[in-house]
């Protein structure tokens, strides 16, 4: 914007326009970049996790620590620290969880792919669905019916009037903000960060080949804070796939508790 | 350059939730490494002064789209 | 409820969102229905709808 009101006309801001991307191949709409990244995504993390778990060694090899490491972090800190007993059922949703949302946001700053396909919303509205079905589910099976959302809805050691104010608020953030809440942090913060990215790569782009010298030489400075912003995003990425877990792990264990 | 004026306005007011929730956890984080036992005191005041903070900047941000 | 104190604070964030959302969204139907020109139910329901979320918070996470 500061490029644009000192350069005149020409700078075009990124827009949400950037990430309406064309079909890679063909002209069906199945074939835009985020579906194949995450495609793409799934056959990274077979590949990687068949590879490192194939020549299990009482040793491990590289390859065996690294897919352990990642194995043990979601199951000891955050499976086995949250739910606790009975915590070994949900393990392989949180992995899939963990590692699939990783690879996705990663690939936001990896050179040639550079597009989180999270920050298209369906695919994180689909994921906070599953975690919506599985908690859910868990409560009521644990529960009955009846017993979880009554105790979803009247809290006790409440004086009976204030159930008008409460239970409608109750209602919501357990059926429909929670879901919500879940996937849009993680769009909000995958669209953002790409976004940010555009603007400080685009606007250094467009600086180097301005015909003033003074752009010319401001324009590494925005270059270079393109670099540092990517860095910062990398730990954004991985921030954002340990609190979707961490999340869809704390509703579980809320559904598994007998009180709320 | 489009846009509303509103959304500026949100963006000063929610300058005075931010330094609010700054300073709760602050000072929650400073009682509980130098006393850790005082934890369960410390957490509900807390959480309740980060509830009263964060409602402010909830209440900017509907005027700001309702106004 | 020492080791998730993040789920608290986002539950926190999610009980002042949905109670602003829910009575001020019935104070917008009730504008809508008996008022359009004024907006003075949908205030009430904002204020309404914020502190029964405080008092909700005050009762999930307040009192020990």
């Amino acid at each position: 914007m500061l490029a644009s009101a000192v350069a005149g006309p020409g700078f075009v801001p990124p827009s949400t326009n950037d990430f309406n991307l064309p079909p890679v191949f063909g002209n069906s709409a199945y074939s835009t970049k985020p579906i194949l990244l995450v495609f793409l995504s799934i056959i990274v993390i077979s590949i990687f996790f068949v590879a490192a778990s194939r020549k299990a060694a009482i040793v491990p090899g590289k390859l065996q620590f690294a897919g352990e490491s990642i194995y043990a972090f979601v199951r000891k800190d955050l499976a086995e620290e949250i739910i606790g007993s009975g915590f070994l059922q949900f393990v392989p949703f949180l992995f899939t969880l963990f590692t699939f949302v990783l690879v996705n946001n990663v690939f936001g700053i990896i050179p040639f792919l550079q597009f989180p396909s999270m920050s298209h919303v369906a695919f994180p509205y689909v994921l906070a669905g599953f975690s919506y079905f599985i908690f859910h589910a868990i409560g009521i099976k644990k529960q009955g019916l009846g017993k979880y959302l009554k105790g979803i809805a009247f809290l006790p050691g409440v004086p009976k009037f204030a159930y008008i104010l409460l239970t409608p608020i109750e209602i919501a953030t357990y059926f429909f903000i929670r879901p919500v809440t879940l996937s849009l942090r993680l769009f909000a913060n995958m669209f953002a960060g790409h976004l940010l990215l555009l603007v400080f790569i685009g606007g250094g782009n467009y600086m180097l080949h301005d015909s003033h010298l003074l752009m010319k030489i401001l324009s590494p400075f925005s270059f270079g804070f393109g670099i540092a912003m990517t860095f910062f995003e990398f730990m954004v990425q991985c921030l954002q796939a340990y609190i979707i877990t961490l999340l869809s792990a704390l509703f579980i264990a809320g559904a598994l508790a007998d009180e709320h | 350059m489009k846009g509303t004026l509103n959304l500026v306005g949100y963006g000063l007011s929610a300058i005075g939730p931010a330094i609010a929730t700054g300073l709760i956890f602050a000072a929650y984080i400073n009682g509980v490494a130098r006393q850790p036992e005082a934890r369960s005191v410390l957490q509900p005041i807390a959480f309740l002064g980060f509830a009263l903070a964060e409602a402010l900047a909830l209440f900017g941000l509907v005027l700001a789209f309702v106004l | 409820m020492a080791s998730n104190e993040e789920g608290a604070l986002w539950s926190i964030l999610g009980y002042l969102i949905s109670g602003l959302l829910i009575w001020g969204g019935i104070g917008y139907g009730l504008d809508r229905w008996l008022d359009p020109h004024h907006h003075w139910f949908m205030l009430v329901g904002f204020l309404l709808g914020m502190g029964a979320s405080i008092y909700l918070v005050w009762l999930r996470f307040g009192r020990e």
